[in-house]
């Protein structure tokens, strides 16, 4: 792996993801989404008085924070229980701009004359990898940190303490890269079998079921977030996955697949 | 193969291409293609749509790998080679793929460091290809509003960056106007200039007769090699037709063309006498002082050949019939 070819391709990726407004769009609008309604949610119990009968209803949620107030305790739990939809940031943004990147350049015919150059098919892939998973991750990084801070600024700070804890910060800075990588990788390899970004995103689109029924699990069965051994286990789950994607993508994205699949 | 086929070559060969084939699944695109191309040379792969043209410069260019043959560019063999190849070879691809959120600057600058070139080594060469096809002015402006035309050039300039010593040019002119057209083909002349080998691949007879120093015509083989006038002679004496003035008929000067060393042939056509010869340009003039000599009153002399077209369309045909298809990534036209 010759670095400057790939940083290269890094460069040119970025260049175009830069000016396509609507892209850019799409990997702002998930993380500030997912990270209002819990804050609005938060902003609301702090703007109301609790009703002792809803207190007596989600007793086994507030559970989990002893030592502070029931309405804390409440806006702990959410807050820490949307923190898993953060996880779909990464599952979604980057396999956007993988299939919008490796697509858009069948349909323009832009491959061919690349690969006509000595540049080889992993360079090719990691500038591209490095390029579509970047943005999501700068962008959940972004909003997990203000995530923290807004909800401490508008209602107990203590709240900032339940966004910044050791298992999120091992998340953000293992399984969010980790599922990013994954997802692009996802995304070329159904990129390089089909023609059109909508079906590709469809087909890849099942890769956000399994973090969408954790969160759901996670909210029936009371526990409020992950915890550390859930992580770690994630982490190698989803290495494992890349390692089996990045087999399937050698065998799928080599150049004459390419040139001879183009749209 | 037979010389006819493969033609022959007037300098140090550049392109060895021996005995190539390409399948695609139970299809095969290319089959037993042999040729040269030398030094200096403007080779041209003339064909229908389908014929396998794509397909071979993508073998030779190092693209796709050849099912079986064998090839060297500049002494590398297709294969292990093929890399080194790559570095060596600048490609016109049959469509721009230009990025269109791209300044033609930064298109250029891109591909520049793919291969290899840095710093100002970069900058020097982007600068200098953009004024070498014209684009100077517009090197800021975003690819995605330029014409077809402009788009061509700055695909021309990408191909030539390195300063490659063997180009492949896939349909060159294809949807460009006569101007446009014209200014790549002068400028595909002025790269031969430069000692460049190039490969031209195009389906315009016109373009391949007006660029290429010998045209191969193609259909999933090479039919035949050869320079675009041996072309047009098809394998035959050169044709030579002298017009008389009616004075004396033609018959009575068959016996002074037929003592002649170089003439295969002469019969009389009306008032004219039709004299097959090998190599008109260098034969006439001595075959009309003999006639002169013998008291003809020429009034016209010109050399008879088919066009390239009727050439073209009779071997394409003699090759039997075969389906026009789209071979896995050639455009169709």
């Amino acid at each position: 792996m010759r670095l400057p070819f790939a940083w290269a391709v890094f460069v040119k990726e970025w260049r175009d993801l830069l000016s396509n407004r609507l892209l850019l769009g799409a990997v702002a609008l998930p993380a500030l989404i997912f990270a209002a309604i819990p804050t609005g949610l938060v902003a609301f119990i702090q703007a109301n008085d609790l009703d002792p009968n809803q207190l007596d209803q989600i007793q086994q949620y507030i559970a989990a924070f002893p030592g502070v107030a029931a309405k804390t305790a409440a806006q702990a739990f959410i807050i820490q229980n949307f923190m898993a939809y953060f996880l779909l940031i990464p599952a979604m943004v980057p396999m956007a701009i993988a299939t919008q990147s490796v697509i858009g350049e069948k349909v323009a015919r832009s491959l061919e004359p690349q690969l006509a150059t000595p540049l080889e098919v992993p360079e090719l892939l990691a500038g591209k990898t490095l390029a579509a998973a970047l943005p999501a991750m700068i962008a959940t990084w972004l909003v997990f940190v203000a995530y923290g801070l807004v909800n401490g600024a508008i209602a107990d700070p203590r709240l900032t303490r339940f966004v910044f804890t050791d298992v999120w910060i091992t998340a953000m800075a293992t399984l969010i890269p980790l599922i990013c990588v994954f997802s692009v990788l996802l995304g070329i390899v159904v990129s390089s079998r089909v023609n059109d970004p909508r079906t590709a995103q469809q087909i890849g689109g099942f890769v956000v079921i399994p973090i969408i029924a954790v969160a759901v699990a996670q909210f029936f069965g009371g526990q409020p977030t992950f915890t550390m051994e859930q992580v770690i286990t994630g982490d190698l789950l989803v290495a494992g996955l890349i390692g089996v994607t990045m087999v399937i993508g050698s065998w799928a994205f080599d150049r004459e697949s390419i040139l001879t699949r183009m749209a | 193969m037979g010389g006819a086929v493969r033609g022959r070559l007037g300098s140090h060969p550049v392109i060895t291409v021996d005995g190539l084939r390409k399948d695609f699944g139970r299809l095969t695109a290319v089959h037993d293609l042999s040729f040269e191309v030398g030094d200096g040379e403007i080779f041209g792969l003339l064909g229908p749509n389908g014929a396998g043209k794509t397909t071979t410069i993508r073998m030779l260019a190092g693209l796709i790998a050849p099912t079986d043959g064998s090839a060297t560019v500049n002494g590398h063999s297709l294969g292990e080679g093929s890399q080194r190849i790559r570095a060596m070879t600048g490609v016109l691809t049959e469509s721009p793929g230009l990025h269109e959120k791209l300044t033609a600057r930064q298109n250029l600058a891109f591909y520049g460091r793919l291969y290899g070139l840095t710093g100002a080594t970069l900058r020097e060469a982007v600068d200098r290809y953009l004024g070498v096809v014209g684009m100077l002015e517009h090197g800021d402006r975003r690819v995605g509003g330029f014409s077809k035309g402009m788009r061509q050039k700055i695909a021309i300039a990408r191909a030539l960056l390195h300063e490659p010593e063997v180009i492949y040019l896939d349909e060159p002119t294809s949807g460009l106007d006569p101007s446009a057209a014209k200014t790549v083909r002068d400028f595909v002349a002025t790269l031969r200039e430069l000692g460049r080998s190039i490969v031209v691949c195009t389906h315009n007879l016109d373009e391949a007769e007006r660029l290429c120093d010998r045209i191969g015509i193609m259909r999933g083989t090479l039919l035949r090699v050869d320079t675009p006038a041996g072309l047009r002679r098809h394998g035959r004496n050169a044709t030579v037709r002298i017009d008389l003035n009616g004075a004396r008929p033609p018959e009575s000067f068959i016996e002074t063309v037929a003592g002649l060393a170089y003439v295969h042939g002469a019969q009389p056509r009306g008032r004219a006498l039709v004299v097959e010869l090998t190599d008109p340009a260098r034969e006439t003039p001595d075959l009309v002082a003999a006639l002169v000599g013998a008291g003809a009153r020429i009034t016209s002399v010109r050399e008879e050949a088919d066009t390239l077209e009727e050439v073209y369309l009779e071997l394409v045909g003699e090759a039997g019939v075969r389906d026009d298809r789209d071979l896995p990534g050639e455009e169709a036209a």
